[in-house]
């Protein structure tokens, strides 16, 4: 495929919640990501594929500022973000679910959904000792929260199980919920529902779509065609480290430089 | 009486195989006090030995900060606890190479501040980095602080040690062991009170998913560092304050105690009682102390004696036997962690489950997660 083929992301959108701009990363002689440039318009699902080794991985670690990039720059909400720490960057509003569903071990699942809200006054050794009302308070309304969600994505019964017993699609969810108790302005999930029993997948894109219908902007990187194509709109589509094109899944779909991709007709 | 069984029931014991652990350390306590009646055991032995235990309490507590909450490996208990002691000494004891001869209570400020700088020297470098940087690093400092001690004569006497530090408090009317017995006695109930208050907390919460997942800890929004540094210092500072009170209690101190030995008991005190329990801390810090002061007598045991071996070096065979049999039939320790880190305050007392303290997590015997990651 030559570099023509290459059209790129849609840039110039209106509300952009999160963009990148040029970025790149090199792991050794490998590009990784080759000059990215995305945008992502607040209240869309927009959808993030490609094949095996397409540098979407790479591309949310640089987002979420776990690997340091290169060159070009990250921006939530219009702010420069691309020298901030990862926790900094979560607190702009930008935050991240990983691939494979962390476990926490000795944690039950009220406590692994605790951590999520944040910053807490009872993170402070300071506020423990002198302010206890409010840590007390400030903790009461976050286990409501914490309860309404489980129930609301219908694993209310497990809020006493150690996190570690749930299955691959429960801490899916679990992670989906606490995510979103972070309040952020834009949820990037890595393949939200890899591993996850159709019947739970179904329940996850339906909790989504919700969730995005109350406002909540998504990026979400997903292997299961049918499930994104269903789900997002638009889909970016990423190749050796760059952008194929971005559109509707319809478009994508008969896409020939998609299929290509696909199919192994990558090379000169 | 009943409030105490059932503080008690709630608090210490939550399963049958507990129960059967506090029944032992009773039955220990028993035989201890009958042998003081009995004049087997002198008074003033076993309350220099209550010391002693206190004492690794203290080292054990501080290292489950450090390694328990927050998953810090931290091979430099015996420097922290010889800057401690060295504070102590330096400042209080009159024929000291400062000679200053200060009141104690400058020894141990002196050990608070001077621990938490240097802690906050240690992890400035290496908690930003991967867990396995700061074992390297401590491991290095426990070595660097015992050169420097040993070789700089001119402010620490060296090899030749520091001698007569005075007593804590000897105005108490109490006989001097008695008095620094229960002096550990306060300090260990102080910080007891103090972790419980922080551990069981949003802050217990944050250390604990770093232990499990920095990652997500960071992909949450929490400042890992900020917290592995509070963590790391809070854990050298408690063992300075034991290293301190250990000036006081032996009266002397010499470079022979800072050695790596010093760091893998407290090591094995908090894996034997249970990583991330402070009750677990104090009774695996007991249990230690017991095997390693207990074996001194063997040889004077008239059967073993007719074996004609001495059996006193062995006790770190002993140790590791323990540990090994612990590990196969009691994974997560003798008194693993089992509270939720949820404010108690605001625990939901009328929803299901929430009321349960011990509700959530497993005991060691059926744990899903088991010990095989450990």
């Amino acid at each position: 495929m030559n570099d023509g083929a290459y059209e790129g992301a849609h840039l110039g959108k209106d509300d952009v919640v999160l963009k990148t701009t040029d970025l790149e990363k090199a792991f050794g002689g490998l590009v990784a990501t080759d000059g990215v440039s995305i945008e992502v318009e607040r209240g869309t699902i927009t959808g993030m594929i490609g094949p095996n080794g397409a540098g979407k991985s790479t591309l949310f670690n640089l987002i979420s500022g776990f690997y340091e990039n290169d060159a070009g720059h990250v921006t939530v909400n219009g702010e420069d973000v691309t020298d901030l720490e990862p926790h900094e960057r979560a607190r702009k509003g930008l935050v991240r679910t990983f691939q494979t569903p962390r476990r926490l071990e000795g944690m039950s699942v009220r406590e692994a959904m605790l951590v999520g809200p944040g910053p807490q006054k009872g993170e402070s050794i300071f506020s423990l000792f002198f302010s206890g009302s409010d840590v007390t308070e400030e903790e009461r309304a976050n286990i409501e929260q914490t309860r309404e969600l489980l129930e609301r994505f219908e694993i209310g019964h497990l809020i006493d199980q150690p996190s570690t017993d749930l299955s691959g699609g429960q801490m899916k969810l679990v992670e989906l919920a606490r995510a979103f108790t972070t309040d952020p302005d834009i949820l990037l999930l890595d393949e939200p529902v890899a591993g996850v029993n159709p019947t739970l997948a179904n329940d996850i894109k339906r909790f989504i779509r919700e969730l995005n219908e109350e406002g909540q902007t998504f990026l979400i990187i997903e292997h299961d065609m049918p499930f994104i194509m269903d789900l997002a709109d638009p889909i970016i589509v990423l190749d050796q480290g760059k952008v194929l094109m971005e559109g509707s899944p319809d478009e994508v779909r008969s896409d020939d430089r998609v299929i290509e991709a696909y199919l192994g007709g990558a090379g000169p | 009486m009943s409030a105490v069984s059932t503080w008690v029931s709630e608090t210490l014991v939550r399963d049958p195989t507990e129960r059967r652990i506090f029944a032992v350390l009773g039955l220990i306590t028993v035989l201890l006090v009958v042998g003081v009646l009995t004049g087997v055991i002198g008074p003033r032995f076993l309350l220099f030995q209550i010391a002693l235990v206190g004492m690794y309490a203290l080292l054990s507590l501080g290292l489950n900060v450090q390694w328990g909450y927050a998953g810090l490996i931290n091979f430099s208990v015996a420097a922290f606890w010889g800057i401690g002691a060295y504070c102590a000494a330096l400042l209080t004891a009159p024929n000291s190479p400062l000679g200053l001869g200060l009141h104690p209570v400058f020894g141990f400020l002196a050990a608070i501040v001077v621990s938490a700088f240097i802690a906050v020297l240690i992890g400035i470098p290496t908690l930003r980095l991967r867990e396995d940087y700061l074992a390297i690093a401590s491991l290095g400092l426990a070595e660097v602080i015992r050169a420097i001690i040993l070789n700089e004569r001119q402010w620490t006497a060296g090899s030749s040690g520091i001698s007569g530090i005075p007593n804590l408090m000897s105005w108490l009317p109490l006989t001097d062991a008695a008095t620094t017995a229960a002096i550990v006695v306060v300090l260990i109930a102080v910080v007891y009170l103090f972790l419980r208050r922080v551990h069981r907390s949003p802050w217990g919460r944050v250390l604990r998913t770093i232990r499990s997942d920095e990652d997500l800890a960071k992909a949450l929004g929490k400042n890992t560092y900020q917290f592995k540094m509070q963590a790391f210092v809070i854990g050298s500072v408690i063992m300075a304050v034991a290293g301190a009170f250990y000036a006081h209690l032996n009266l002397y101190i010499d470079p022979s105690d800072l050695v790596p030995l010093t760091t893998f008991y407290i090591w094995i005190a908090v894996i034997l009682g249970g990583t991330g329990s402070n009750r677990g801390a104090v009774v695996g810090a007991a249990v230690v102390i017991a095997i390693r002061e207990g074996t001194r007598f063997l040889n004077d045991i008239g059967f073993i004696q007719t074996l004609g071996i001495d059996l006193a070096p062995l006790r770190l065979l002993f140790v590791g036997g323990l540990i090994i049999l612990i590990m196969r039939f009691r994974q997560d320790g003798l008194l693993p962690p089992k509270d939720e880190l949820i404010w108690p305050a605001a625990r939901d007392e009328s929803s299901t489950g929430g009321a349960s303290p011990s509700g959530a997590v497993p005991d060691g015997g059926t744990a899903s997660n088991g010990g095989d990651d450990r």
